[in-house]
């Protein structure tokens, strides 16, 4: 907004938009590529603190160049093309993963007046672009010519599709609750209470379909081990793979700070800062919270199969998304005290977490004792002779 | 038990993939030729010998002092292991009586060195399935072991320290004070291990009723170790067969109920926990006193043959030795564990995933070493 | 949930744990006194020869045949002034095929071998890491300035005291 004002000023109407615009969109790309890099080297070093090591430590103090050194040395890498590839595709295929990624970032404000350009529907916005970059995905693995690739995008595409439908329910509720779809009407909304608070049902579920969305563990198995390594991006390398690992960590960020801004009341809560770069500051201490809680899960948790996480998405989040919206609308229609909302979403997603994890976990926890019985009379029941006989 | 080749959907061709000798996850040099249909493997065509070294044939022509520095590189994991075998068939030979110390001082360094392998499982294990911190904290436990060995023995893998007759050196002087202190560090390592990997949900689903055999199976094919006593069967070679000073020593040993991923995993976890006992128990018991039997530089065992074995951390490893008087083997014939496991992998892996088939191997705990000796 | 949730909280611990990387080669990790690095041949200080007789016993028990040596008269036994009839004459390890096992220690009868502490020995072809008589003296000499290396006591009969 402020070179576009400034350049308006000077240089009179169809001109300064756009000489305005493109500075700003310029900005915004380099914005957005510096929070990557920092990203990278955050995840590294975090990563690294988890498993009891240092991350980066040589490249410049404590590593802070090592992902100016990876970028270096992605882009001087030899782009190597497979003979029998669609190169129109081939080529084609990461913008299309990378430029939807990128367009959302034109409606999130990070304060008060500091956004690109204000929709009123940003929200339906953000979530029509992140579904284009599917596509993407798909042109990647089918123009690569591997059979490998082909599994892999079309596993990637089913994957993602999956994962869409409960981040539009969790946002349709948040939109229900602050009766727009602006998101800075929907942070201000937020002033008191955040919606964290309100609808803990709806955080779960947005946090984990966001992760899925995005590809990382445990939901990486598209690209991580799936037939041998890559998925759709086997046979990508040098500049071309890295526009993948680019858009890859701006969905991240992009899931974080929308987390922040519908969730945990974005500059507004608890306190309004009146300067646009506090409340900067402030949105982004918190996207960098969320965003080391999903690195956190990463180094943690191992990976889902495939049709393990199918069934997780359709038997369970989808399902839940669809009782919350009901929930929210239940204590829209009546107009209850706002604890009444956080108690059922809170025992809703208690319950629901309580009976995934006794029907995945009873069968285990057995204890020694019962082992060493059972075994014992199995042993017995087939007579003494079968242990001394295996010398 | 058919070995004929088996087909999914009919009217269609089932896709080969090749897991090839480098595997990402890897666990040596071993190829995999699997033919699927859509997702599930139907048939598996195991390849090995890519890490043939010809050891058998080696040993022919080696002295018995040098052949225990091969059998350190054999199943390089579980060092001291291999060297109490072959130690075990020559003195059993020769008729040879360790004295208590040497054999209680064995028996440590073996159940140290299953610890670290079982550590080392934990590790690649996690890997497989996808957590990449397991790995960090079970080769960090590994370190604290092998930093101790490295005082006892030299060395901290290929120890060379187990003679005919006893062990190289006694242990050194800080080694009471050190050992006490290890044990604490590994019982915390093992329960902070347990505590991230074993009840964890999402390990639970990718290991859970995935590679089954059953007790029956398991005996036909000769599985050995932890994969038996997963399924079920209370067979281990220290407690039928007993050796060393494992007699006067109580322990107990963990056993699973299905013969799925989930508790070949547990039952190493638990003997984790089995072995710090073990290790305690001969730290009490131990007492002064020679460390090598009475024997030639030159160890001529009498001609005969004899087969030994032992538990080591893969299973049962076995030496059948025939000599006949001179200073070398006429003829050793090693049994490795993991040889024997891998004949059943075909069968576990029948109507199992692509992303099973993975986890299936890396359960097994195989070695290449000592497969393809 | 509550198996994640412990998984979460132990490496949520473990990121406030101290690091244990140890920061080669700025940093070293201790050696322990027993460590087996690379072979290396032990001077005589009294009488300034080699122990080494070149009796050829450690090149017969390698086991993988990485040494080789000759024997020559000893000039100085000629001349009086030491004991031994023969030294050795040359002396070679090849330390790419050095399984740095040991063997040859436990079987020399003059103490004149010894594993020092030697592990940082990159060189940039294949076969190029072999070492003569003088490279093996004078990394036995480090050896012995460094960690004090004395010979094993022999008593009135000549055999080693046992420690």
């Amino acid at each position: 907004m402020f070179a576009r004002d400034i350049l308006t000023d000077l240089l009179g109407k169809p001109w300064g938009e756009i000489i305005g615009l493109t500075i700003e969109l310029i900005g915004l790309l380099t914005a957005l590529s510096i929070v990557v890099l920092s990203l990278t080297w955050m995840e590294r070093k975090l990563l690294g603190r988890i498993q009891g090591r240092m991350g980066p430590m040589r490249v410049g103090f404590h590593g802070i160049l090592q992902p100016i050194a990876d970028a270096l040395k992605l882009v001087l890498k030899e782009d190597v093309v497979p003979g029998s590839a669609d190169k129109g595709l081939f080529w084609f295929a990461p913008l299309a993963v990378f430029v939807p990624s990128f367009m959302i970032w034109i409606t999130i404000p990070v304060s008060h007046d500091l956004v690109l350009a204000n929709l009123d529907m940003g929200l339906f916005y953000i979530i029509a672009f992140a579904v284009l970059s599917i596509t993407g995905l798909v042109m990647a693995g089918w123009s690569s010519a591997s059979k490998y690739a082909v599994l892999g995008g079309l596993r990637s595409a089913a994957q993602l599709i999956s994962y869409e439908i409960p981040i539009i329910m969790a946002v349709i509720s948040i939109a229900m609750m602050s009766q727009s779809l602006n998101l800075q009407v929907i942070v201000e909304a937020q002033s008191n209470i955040p919606y964290a608070l309100l609808q803990p049902l709806a955080l779960a579920i947005f946090l984990i379909a966001g992760v899925a969305e995005v590809g990382r563990t445990p939901f990486d198995i598209y690209f991580a081990e799936s037939e041998i390594v890559g998925g759709p991006f086997v046979e990508y390398s040098g500049a071309h793979w890295s526009v993948f690992f680019l858009a890859e960590y701006i969905n991240t960020f992009a899931i974080a700070i929308l987390v922040a801004l519908l969730f945990f009341g974005g500059w507004s809560f608890p306190l309004m800062p009146e300067i646009s770069a506090l409340g900067f500051l402030w949105v982004g201490l918190k996207t960098y919270l969320v965003i080391a809680v999903i690195f956190w899960l990463r180094g943690t948790l191992p990976r889902l199969r495939v049709d393990q996480l199918m069934s997780l998405a359709w038997k369970v989040i989808i399902p839940l998304s669809f009782v919350n919206i009901m929930i929210t609308a239940t204590y829209l229609y009546y107009g209850w005290a706002w604890p009444i909302l956080t108690l059922i979403s809170l025992s809703i997603t208690v319950t629901v977490s309580y009976m995934l994890y006794r029907k995945i976990t009873r069968p285990a926890l057995r204890t020694l004792e019962e082992r060493l019985a059972y075994a014992k009379s199995y042993n017995q029941s087939r007579g003494q002779s079968e242990v001394s006989d295996a010398r | 038990m058919t070995s004929e080749p088996q087909t999914g959907t009919p009217g269609t061709v089932d896709m080969m993939m090749n897991m090839g000798p480098q595997h990402p996850a890897t666990h040596g040099v071993f190829r995999m030729v699997l033919s699927i249909d859509g997702e599930r493997v139907i048939d598996m065509v195991p390849h090995i010998g890519y890490l043939h070294r010809g050891s058998e044939k080696l040993c022919e022509h080696e002295q018995y002092s040098q052949i225990i520095t091969l059998f350190d590189r054999l199943d390089y994991i579980a060092n001291f292991n291999n060297e109490l075998v072959i130690c075990k068939a020559t003195e059993k030979l020769m008729g040879l009586e360790v004295p208590d110390r040497a054999q209680y001082i064995r028996v440590i360094l073996c159940e140290l060195n299953r610890l670290a392998s079982h550590m080392l499982f934990y590790g690649t294990f996690g890997l497989d399935a996808g957590a990449m911190t397991p790995i960090m904290y079970g080769f960090r436990e590994r370190e604290r072991i092998q930093s101790l060995f490295e005082s006892i023995s030299g060395a901290r893998m290929m120890h060379n320290f187990f003679r005919i007759g006893g062990i190289r050196y006694d242990l050194p002087e800080d080694f009471n004070q050190r050992i006490t202190q290890l044990l604490n560090e590994l019982q915390k390592g093992a329960e902070k291990a347990d505590k991230l990997l074993t009840f964890n949900e999402v390990f639970l689903a990718r290991t859970r009723d995935v590679g089954i055999i059953s007790a029956e199976d398991a005996i036909a094919y000769g599985l050995s170790g932890p994969n038996l006593r997963a399924t079920g069967v209370n067979y281990d070679v220290r407690k039928s067969d007993p050796y060393e000073v494992y007699d006067r020593i109580d322990f107990d040993i963990p056993l699973g109920d299905r013969g799925d991923c989930w508790d070949r995993h547990y039952v190493r976890m638990r003997e984790m926990y089995e072995s710090i006992k073990i290790i305690r128990q001969c730290l009490e018991q131990i007492s002064e006193g020679p460390i090598m039997a009475p024997v030639r530089r030159i160890a001529r065992p009498p001609a005969g043959e004899v087969f030994a074995h032992a538990e080591n951390p893969r299973g049962d490893f076995g030496v059948y030795l025939v000599s006949t008087g001179g200073d070398k083997p006429y003829r050793l014939k090693m049994r490795p564990p993991s040889f024997c496991n891998l004949m059943a992998l075909r069968h576990m892996l029948r109507d199992a995933y692509i992303a099973d088939a993975v986890m299936i191997l890396g359960s097994l705990d195989i070695v290449l070493g000592e497969v393809d000796r | 949930m509550l198996g994640s949730l412990k998984g979460l909280m132990t490496t949520f611990i473990e990121f406030f744990q101290p690091v244990v990387t140890v920061q080669y080669p700025e940093e070293h990790l201790p050696i322990a006194p027993r460590w087996m690095g690379f072979p290396v041949l032990t001077w005589d200080k009294e009488i300034s020869e080699p122990y080494c007789t070149g009796c050829m016993v450690c090149i017969r028990y390698c086991p993988t045949e990485c040494m080789s040596a000759t024997m020559k008269d000893n000039p100085l036994h000629t001349e009086g002034k030491s004991k031994r009839r023969k030294i050795v004459g040359d002396f070679e390890i090849n330390y790419g095929r050095c399984i740095v096992c040991g063997i040859c220690v436990d079987v020399c009868n003059f103490d004149a071998i010894e594993m020092s502490q030697e592990h940082e020995l990159s060189v940039f072809a294949r076969n190029d890491n072999r070492a003569d008589l003088s490279r093996l003296l004078q990394l036995g000499y480090e050896y012995q300035e460094n960690t004090g290396w004395s010979p094993t006591e022999k008593d009135q009969e000549g055999e080693n005291v046992k420690t």
